[in-house]
């Protein structure tokens, strides 16, 4: 399987937007403030649909918000 | 804290506070073991579980009260995951238990002493119910 870790650039786009607070995202998508944390301290994955919500917030492609960094595993000896 | 966190470590408490000295305080007493009806344990179980419905209506009341309506939102995807995961653990706590007491302790044991450890089961299930969820949001929060 693939090894790899989710990581986001939510602070950054939250700074962009007119420092706009955790709790206001979370109001504006249906989260709480601690779910916004948990998300943007990549301590939880966010379903798909609230990931896709978020990048509506900010007006950007899902991938300017979330990335994929995936972990090259050393290869096998054959 | 979130709200819900701190509902679930006053669930978690009182569950803790009530039915750990009624476990310790049956599994000493002789007449735990003795035969049904013996009508003792049935009233010191009423009364724990009195004491923790005042713990937890004092605590409910309390966090409330201390607590402003948007501190108070309602569950999201996170929670209901949190709450999914945790009910996942009770019920093979729960399954277990039951599997044990209702299947291997007939031939071993009689009256309170099942009675007894069906409840232990039963709270054994709900507390893994609140660790889980404590855990959950401690693992997720800074």
């Amino acid at each position: 399987m693939m090894q790899g870790s989710i990581s986001n650039r939510i602070r950054t786009l939250r700074f962009m937007n007119g420092e706009m607070s955790q709790a206001e995202l979370g109001q504006r998508i249906g989260l709480t403030r601690q779910t916004i944390a948990a998300i943007e301290a990549g301590k939880y994955s966010p379903s798909l649909e609230a990931a896709f919500r978020i990048a509506q917030v900010f007006n950007v492609p899902l991938g300017e918000v979330f990335q994929w960094d995936a972990k090259t595993s050393p290869s096998k000896a054959p | 804290m979130s709200y819900r966190e701190k509902i679930a470590w006053l669930s978690l408490i009182a569950m803790v506070a009530t039915y750990g000295p009624y476990f310790k305080l049956v599994g000493r007493g002789p007449g735990s073991w003795e035969p049904l009806p013996h009508l003792h344990p049935l009233g010191l179980f009423a009364l724990v579980s009195i004491v923790r419905m005042l713990i937890l209506g004092i605590g409910y009341l309390y966090l409330r009260l201390g607590s402003p309506q948007e501190e108070r939102p309602p569950l999201d995807e996170r929670d209901r995951a949190i709450e999914h995961r945790s009910i996942h653990a009770a019920y093979y706590v729960l399954m277990t238990g039951m599997i044990l007491v209702g299947c291997f302790m007939p031939f071993s044991s009689t009256g309170w002493a099942i009675v007894n450890a069906a409840i232990f089961w039963i709270v054994a299930a709900e507390a893994v119910h609140y660790t889980v969820v404590v855990a959950s949001y401690r693992v997720q929060a800074f």
